[in-house]
């Protein structure tokens, strides 16, 4: 095998795998990835350790006089949360590892459930992922770079990311439980918000936007249903990263299938059928009490079903004219909208519908004559929903911050000032800000009911068994968040 | 034939790929017991961590593996490793074979909650939540074992972990053993040589710091040992000591 001069014992091999099998060659892939991320998380874990360990000795310093007999059991103490760490890190999780309390979300490719971990008793929410949709979508190597990064942050504007894990069939998240509820259901319960109200949801969007642009990723998502209220009433954007990119929602085809007319894919029909009672959504007033509560009804639904809901893409990413950061502005201004008048601005009775008035939006945008709106209010969404160059936030959340509509607020303590709703909670597993109910009818998504009548949801997966180039490393999980969370 | 083989150099150590490293710089850093910390919860997880790795290793050259082309679990010229079935009486397998039995006798070992507890650790919570509480609670305090102290035992992991961890050791070793000296050309071919050279030299840190392989163990691999010692991938780096 080995050639050349043995003197000096250099051998000149060409290389060459183009016989060997291609699934040898995709693990030898995968191995590589994996062996270089293995290294580089290992340095970096040690790196933040030692950084720990340097901390806890300067506050030891710091904290003056401190008997010998305490100093030691803070140094247990640490050692303590760093072992139960490095377990962390060799525990495989497993779905059966939590209990459901209850489902508290539904989507497309998997459910969200408020859970309990059966060692510790904490509870999360965990979103559960179908694999086999995923992998359908080539974007996902991107977009779960996007998630770690998002994940890293530790934004206090973004849900945060414990752990992930797989098995044959879903990729599971398991995030941390945010008891409010979301934006959509409070709209759904308070139809409407005064300007006061609105402004401090608006705000504090407008952080979270711009913590997310300042990580240099687009959102692309905002919607009333990705808001999350946490237990003192302060928003979060919900993880995304994941669904981002495979949604249909995302799918340029797919919006220029729409655009050409030609909707009558099955899950458009559904929605045609279910949103059939409103005539013309434009019309609608606050007296027509039945037909807002219609739409609000097929809202929800809409949320659930494959499809989303297009209400408040902004027109130049179904237009495939290319877009930036400025496409999340433009879906906060609609989210404004809808806050203050009661609907988004261009509802309409189908999805097709809606786009066409999205990309008609100069003739399509209409504040009806009954809803009084502040002049500033009115400009700042009007400054949103335009074209993307005009668009206020184009050079940056100081543009937005700097609108009159924004008087008087405090943009540095945002996230402690009281907030207009703050949850009652009864306990840390009250679903009650969640429409659990309404949740028990929808039906499963059709990819997930075929796996769950395959029945191989159970399926482990064997020794040596490859999981896939995308979802290496994607065993995620940080000490800092659960040492916060008291998962150590 | 095997009178030619023996006096050429086997692949692994021709340049350039004995020299060829994915890491760079020492080991140390990221194989000292942290401080502080429990040494049966970072053996456990290193031991986890290189058996996951190796398996995967293990998977790239599976293929080549067959009962033909290796009837026997070989380590170089000279030796084949036999497995000891239950009697301990010795049975000579294809490598295959063997690699397999030994994946599997790790898996089941690892995955044994009362040797590699995973869940979390009862006396470390409580001990977290309310500092005061006393430590010196063991869960695995077995009878008969109360005065004793042993690797891991704070942990919760039993009194023969060490041993365990040992025996583990001593088997993924052969695996490296079988794959540098018989499908380490594949390896090459596959550009994966900078990766299980860096993966082994690990490995090897690894069992130094913590006495996991005996001298006569490593007998099969010692040219490639001595070779990363004098290119110095083993020197300790001080400050790494101190973590
Ligand atoms: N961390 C969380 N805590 C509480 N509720 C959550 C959490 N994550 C999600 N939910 C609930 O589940 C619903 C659906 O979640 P999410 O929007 O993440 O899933 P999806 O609709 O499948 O995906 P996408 O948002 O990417 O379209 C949310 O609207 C929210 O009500």
């Amino acid at each position: 095998q080995a050639s050349g001069s043995l003197k000096d014992d250099y051998v000149v091999f060409p290389r060459d795998d183009s016989t060997f099998s291609s699934s040898t060659r995709e693990r030898a892939k995968a191995l590589k990835v994996k062996v270089e991320l293995h290294y580089n998380q290992s340095v970096a874990y040690a790196v933040e350790r030692n950084q720990r360990r340097v901390e806890l000795e300067q506050d030891i310093v710091g904290e003056g006089k401190m008997s010998e007999e305490r100093k030691k059991r803070r140094r247990q103490q640490l050692g303590k949360q760093e072992s139960s760490f490095l377990r962390l890190r060799r525990m495989r999780l497993h779905a059966d590892d939590f209990v459901t309390v209850k489902v508290i979300g539904k989507g497309a490719f998997g459910e969200v459930r408020l859970v309990q971990k059966r060692d510790t008793g904490k509870i999360y929410a965990m979103k559960t992922l179908l694999k086999s949709e995923m992998f359908k979508k080539d974007q996902l190597a991107h977009v779960k770079a996007e998630r770690d990064v998002l994940a890293d942050s530790d934004s206090p504007w973004v849900v945060n990311l414990f752990y992930s894990f797989q098995d044959a069939v879903y990729l599971y998240l398991i995030m941390e439980f945010l008891p409010g509820g979301d934006l959509m259901t409070m709209l759904i319960k308070y139809e409407i918000f005064g300007e006061d109200v609105t402004r401090f949801y608006m705000a504090q969007c407008v952080l979270a936007i711009e913590a997310v642009h300042k990580l240099g990723f687009i959102h692309r998502d905002i919607k009333p249903d990705n808001i999350l209220i946490d237990k003192d009433g302060h928003i979060k954007l919900s993880d995304f990263g994941l669904s981002t990119g495979f949604h249909k929602t995302h799918d340029q085809k797919y919006y220029q299938r729409l655009l050409e007319g030609s909707s009558n894919t099955p899950e458009t029909s559904n929605n045609r059928a279910r949103n059939s009672v409103m005539v013309d959504a434009i019309h609608l007033t606050v007296s027509n009490r039945n037909q807002i509560n219609t739409w609000r009804k097929s809202r929800r639904l809409m949320a659930y079903s494959t499809v989303g809901t297009p209400d408040y893409i902004a027109p130049e990413i179904f237009l495939n004219k290319g877009y930036g950061q400025e496409c999340d502005w433009w879906s906060l201004g609609t989210i404004m909208f809808e806050c203050l008048v009661g609907w988004p601005p261009f509802c309409a009775e189908d999805a097709h519908e809606t786009y066409r008035k999205i990309v008609n939006w100069q003739s399509q945008l209409y504040f009806p004559e009954e809803i009084i709106l502040s002049p500033e209010a009115e400009d700042l969404i009007r400054g949103l929903i335009t074209s993307s160059d005009k668009r206020l936030g184009k050079r940056g959340a100081d543009e937005i911050k700097a609108h009159p509509f924004f008087n008087g607020v405090n943009w540095d303590s945002l996230r402690s000032i009281e907030a207009p709703f703050k949850p009652n909670l009864s306990s840390i597993t009250d679903t009650s800000y969640f429409p659990t109910e309404e949740l028990e009818n929808v039906p499963t998504a059709p990819a997930l009911a075929a796996v769950m009548a395959e029945g191989n949801s159970q399926q482990q997966l064997a020794i040596g068994e490859e999981t896939g180039l995308p979802f290496i490393g994607y065993t995620y999980k940080r000490f800092e968040h659960l040492k916060k969370s008291g998962g150590l | 034939p095997s009178g030619q083989r023996i006096t050429q150099k086997p692949l692994f150590l021709c340049k350039p790929f004995v020299t060829s490293q994915l890491v760079k710089g020492s080991f140390s850093t990221i194989v000292v017991l942290p401080r502080y910390v429990d040494q049966g919860e970072w053996l456990a997880l290193n031991l986890f961590e290189f058996f996951d790795m190796l398996n995967k290793f293990y998977g790239v050259v599976q293929e080549f593996c067959t009962p033909q082309a290796c009837p026997s679990m070989s380590a170089g010229p000279g030796l084949d490793y036999s497995w000891l079935d239950a009697n301990k009486k010795p049975l000579r397998l294809p490598a295959t074979t063997y690699i397999e039995y030994v994946l599997q006798w790790i898996s089941n070992r690892i995955n044994d909650e009362s040797i590699f507890p995973t869940k979390a650790n009862p006396s470390t919570t409580t001990a977290v939540n309310a500092p005061s509480s006393s430590v010196s609670s063991s869960p695995a305090g077995a009878a008969g074992t109360a005065g004793q102290t042993w690797i891991g035992k704070e942990g919760g992991f039993p009194p023969n972990f060490y041993v365990t961890c040992k025996a583990i050791y001593k088997q993924m070793f052969r695996v490296f053993a079988h794959i540098y000296h018989t499908h380490f050309a594949k390896i090459v071919h596959m550009s994966l040589e900078a990766h299980f050279n860096s993966f082994f030299a690990h490995f090897i840190h690894f069992a130094r710091a913590f006495e996991l392989l005996e001298r006569r163990d490593i007998e099969p691999l010692r040219p490639l040992i001595d070779s990363f010692e004098e290119q110095g991938l083993f020197k300790d780096n001080e400050r790494s000591r101190e973590q």
